[in-house]
């Protein structure tokens, strides 16, 4: 089925003061209106400040991510959006032209990058309107109709929000501070756009239901009209929205109370100069630069601060070994223990220590992964921890020794053995581990085990 | 009038009068007139308090402010904390301001006794006083006559001596033409010297506060005090501080060029322009070299201005939608009010915007092009202020009977630049204004030239 799908994401910036004024934005930690002046209350002869600059290099950092062009030495304007809801305290939103255009992510074509502020926060069952939101820095990210699936979008929508996540400037999409609106035509139809969707799996779910909605409606002969729906979050359906939301028209005009933006050339060199690489960009470079395999690489890249502490690792420890530990044994452990990357506590020192020894086989495998555990757990030296957990690797003689008694106390395993039963060789290994008390290499034990059987043989 | 503001002044500063005495008789004065003048909507109660402060700040040896114990008007949409901002309209009726607007931050800072708010043309959408849902405004010179608008409760207040000194506003000529009816100075500083932190929206891109004034060195002691940009504000002039008073002592306008221009006498009444031509000539004995200056689209300013006011005004009033701030606006308002609400929301349809708004945009570039090139040949221009004379209260007059007023005062508005007005005759005892406008931030020429006029006549 040939379909066209195009998104318009908003997310909302992490920085510390509103759009317009002075207000603090950690709204959702206040009693309602404290974090409240008469510029984002919209009180009558309020005017807004100039907008905020680090909001603006916030955006201008998200659209070089995308591979935009921004929009340099000349006037982007901040316009009025007309439309009258509670929440709105002007009567308005403002909302830049677009700071930054034609990008790229994932073969999806960005058409534009531009600012806009979070409107308060209306209660309709009580009839309350809280202003803490209003005025926070939005950015919103429009994309071309490039993608052609539900499940092209929920892929493409996962990407972008990591590469907004990666840096650091917006707030997390699971804290509900994304919000999308999804155009969806298919072949013999209208374009259909769908407001009030808040998560990943929102616009996936909007995105199926409206298939089979439209779908439906061709097969049986009906037009699919260019209109406007809402999603409904509970239901996991779309309805239309009302004809005059519809029709809509918010008479733009340029907000005379606000020079526009002029954002200079050299600007936009010294923020390229110290943005984050994009995450689809350093996958490409680990791959290339440290030999490691493309789906560790992914992994790595998943969150900023997990590459970081890769790349810090890698220079010290083998890269393909790092690459390993860190996509399977450190990715488990936090998942585990439900943490991310920002949460980890111990130093990278510490990991490369114990990569070291894991390296150099002065502990196993198995060994390393206890010591991780605790690692992420309380960190500490690794080679106190190896200590304190008892993991010091057993000294040769002794290793030999505990292999000579295990074949001299199970003769009839000796004996299967030599008559080619595999399994009685495990079943001394298992001895000798428990003997050991698991200090020992199983790979090592397994070796020595068999030469020694070989003298018998 | 004379020098008026300069003799209270030095009373004032030598303890012959004091604050509380001045505050005194200015508030019986209010009294005694304003049932017949209707120049003051609401009298501020903590008047003499504020005064009497003043006097025991004073005793205790502080620096008196430059507008130490004088007597302040402010126009109803300026913001005074704990004062009624109504604008004049019953959507405000009940509006008491929460903050000081920045320019009454100034004037208390320098220790201005605000003695109350100004009747004004509602929202200042007019040009005659006639609008106010308080009443209208008599004219004190020419009794039974209009005193011109917006700000008619200043013009009249001065004139009839019920306070020292007011804070207009001026957006097409509002200070301007009531200064001119009532026979009183008024300055409409350059766009962006004067913070509109705390002005109720008429057009943001023309609003300008400004002083009114008994004499010309009262408006430059005001103008002096508000000037200055604002940190806390967008659009501004990078202008820090301003300082007229002590320029203006004893200099002269010897060899300055003044520009008259032959299209301000093809719209205006010749009983009007006989006082203008005979200031001209007083101008000229001055010694001022009178040059002339053509200004062919001045006409075309007044129907691009109603436009662009238009669209500014109804995204402006957006915010009263009888929510948060007094009645829904378009319940409760005047015919003038409603008429631009309605015009705005028309022309700035999407599919009418090429049609008007843009249009009148570029009309008003080409404006401030012809001003800007003939204030390159000539320090000011002069002319009249207003085409006619002001109409008995009452008259019922068309709208654009009622819009041509403001012919000769909007192209300052549409252009940026300031413009002063002083008192160059009378008309069967009606006064007329001289209006003499100078380049941006050329209020000191301006100022020099009204003073010099001032002196002979």
């Amino acid at each position: 089925m040939n379909m066209m799908i195009g998104l318009e994401v908003h997310q909302q910036l992490t920085t510390e003061r509103k759009m317009y004024c002075d207000c603090p934005t950690n709204y959702q930690n206040v009693p309602p209106n404290t974090n409240v002046c008469p510029i984002c209350t919209g009180m009558p002869g309020s005017k807004p400040l100039s907008p905020n600059e680090k909001a603006v290099d916030a955006a201008m950092e998200l659209a070089l991510m995308l591979g935009c062009k921004v929009i340099v030495d000349k006037p982007t304007y901040i316009q009025r959006k007309h439309y009258d809801y509670p929440d709105l305290p002007s009567g308005y939103q403002r909302t830049s032209l677009p700071i930054a255009v034609d990008g790229e992510l994932q073969g999806v074509r960005i058409r534009e990058v531009h600012l806009e502020e979070d409107p308060g926060q209306y209660d309709p069952t009580v009839g309350s309107v809280d202003f803490n939101r209003s005025g926070v820095p939005l950015v919103e990210i429009v994309t071309e109709p490039d993608m052609h699936s539900p499940e092209d979008a929920r892929k493409f929508l996962r990407q972008l929000i990591r590469v907004l996540e990666f840096t650091g400037k917006v707030r997390p999409e699971a804290g509900g501070a994304m919000r999308a609106d999804v155009n969806i035509s298919l072949e013999g139809g209208a374009r259909v756009e769908v407001k009030n969707i808040n998560s990943v799996k929102g616009a996936y779910k909007a995105l199926k239901f409206e298939i089979t909605r439209q779908n439906a409606k061709l097969e049986r002969g009906e037009a699919v009209t260019r209109e406007t729906r809402a999603y409904l979050e509970s239901q996991m359906i779309t309805t239309p929205m009302r004809a005059k939301e519809m029709e809509e028209d918010y008479r733009y005009i340029p907000d005379p109370d606000i020079f526009p933006l002029i954002i200079d050339y050299i600007k936009v060199q010294k923020i390229r100069e110290r943005m984050v690489e994009p995450p689809h960009l350093r996958e490409q470079r680990l791959v290339k630069q440290y030999g490691i395999q493309q789906a560790a690489a992914n992994v790595i890249v998943s969150e900023r601060k997990f590459a970081d502490l890769f790349e810090e690792v890698a220079k010290e420890v083998d890269p393909k070994l790092a690459a390993m530990w860190f996509r399977t044994k450190l990715k488990k452990v936090l998942n585990y223990m439900k943490l991310g990357a920002a949460d980890i506590k111990f130093t990278p020192k510490q990991l490369i220590t114990l990569l070291q020894m894991i390296q150099h086989h002065r502990v196993t495998p198995e060994q390393g992964e206890l010591v991780l555990r605790e690692l992420v757990r309380k960190p500490a030296d690794p080679k106190e921890l190896v200590q304190r957990l008892g993991l010091e690797r057993i000294e040769w003689e002794d290793l030999e020794s505990a292999v000579k008694e295990a074949i001299r106390r199970n003769k009839k395993a000796v004996k299967d053995y030599l008559a080619g039963r595999k399994e009685a060789l495990n079943f001394m290994a298992g001895k000798v581990m428990e003997r050991t008390g698991g200090r020992a290499d199983p790979r090592e034990i397994l070796k020595l085990l068999r030469a020694e059987l070989l003298k018998k043989s | 009038m004379g020098e008026v503001t300069k003799a209270k002044r030095e009373l004032l500063l030598n303890g012959e009068l004091s604050p509380v005495e001045n505050v005194r008789r200015a508030l019986e004065r209010i009294s005694k007139l304003n049932s017949k003048i209707n120049a003051f909507i609401e009298v501020n109660n903590g008047a003499v308090a504020q005064a009497e402060a003043l006097e025991r700040k004073l005793k205790r040896g502080k620096r008196a402010g430059k507008l130490a114990g004088l007597a302040i008007g402010i126009k109803s949409n300026i913001n005074v904390n704990g004062l009624r901002a109504t604008c004049a309209s019953r959507t405000l009726e009940d509006y008491v301001a929460a903050y000081d607007a920045e320019v009454v931050r100034r004037v208390l800072a320098e220790d201005g006794i605000i003695v109350g708010m100004n009747n004004m043309d509602e929202f200042a959408c007019g040009s005659s006083g006639e609008t106010s849902a308080f009443g209208v405004t008599d004219n004190p010179t020419a009794p039974g006559r209009i005193p011109g608008g917006s700000s008619s409760g200043g013009g009249a207040a001065i004139a009839a001596g019920m306070c020292d000194l007011c804070l207009g506003t001026d957006t097409g000529g509002s200070i301007r033409n009531p200064a001119s009816h009532c026979g009183v100075v008024g300055v409409k500083p350059t766009y962006g010297l004067v913070p509109r932190q705390g002005l109720i929206d008429l057009g943001m891109s023309l609003d300008q506060i400004g002083p009114i004034a008994p004499d010309v060195y009262g408006a430059a002691l005001l103008l002096e005090v508000i000037a200055g940009k604002n940190l806390n504000e967008s659009v501004m002039l990078d202008v820090l501080k301003a300082s007229y008073i002590d320029k203006l002592d004893g200099v002269d306008i010897k060899g300055m060029k003044v520009g008259v221009s032959p299209q301000f006498t093809e719209i205006t009444d010749s009983a009007v322009m006989n006082v203008i031509d005979k200031s001209i000539e007083a101008l000229r004995d001055l010694g001022a070299k009178i040059v002339d200056v053509e200004l062919p689209h001045i006409e075309e300013a007044m129907p691009a201005y109603y436009l662009i006011v238009s669209v500014e005004f109804f995204s402006a009033t957006r915010k009263f939608d009888g929510r948060k701030y007094g009645k829904r606006i378009e319940d409760v308002c005047g015919d003038e009010v409603l008429r631009r609400i309605l015009r705005g929301r028309y022309i700035s349809q999407k599919e009418y915007r090429g049609k008007y708004y843009q249009r009148a945009l570029q009309v008003r570039t080409i404006i401030r092009r012809e001003l800007m090139a003939a204030l390159k040949k000539v320090d000011v221009i002069v002319g009249p202020t207003v085409p006619k004379l002001p109409h008995k209260l009452g008259t019922k007059l068309a709208p654009m009977e009622m819009y041509a007023y403001d012919y000769l005062t909007i192209p300052a508005n549409l252009a940026g630049i300031c413009g002063g007005v002083v008192k160059a005759g009378e008309v069967d005892g009606i006064p007329i204004g001289l209006q003499v406008q100078g380049k941006v931030l050329g209020e000191e020429q301006v100022l020099r030239v009204m003073l010099a006029f001032e002196a002979v006549s």
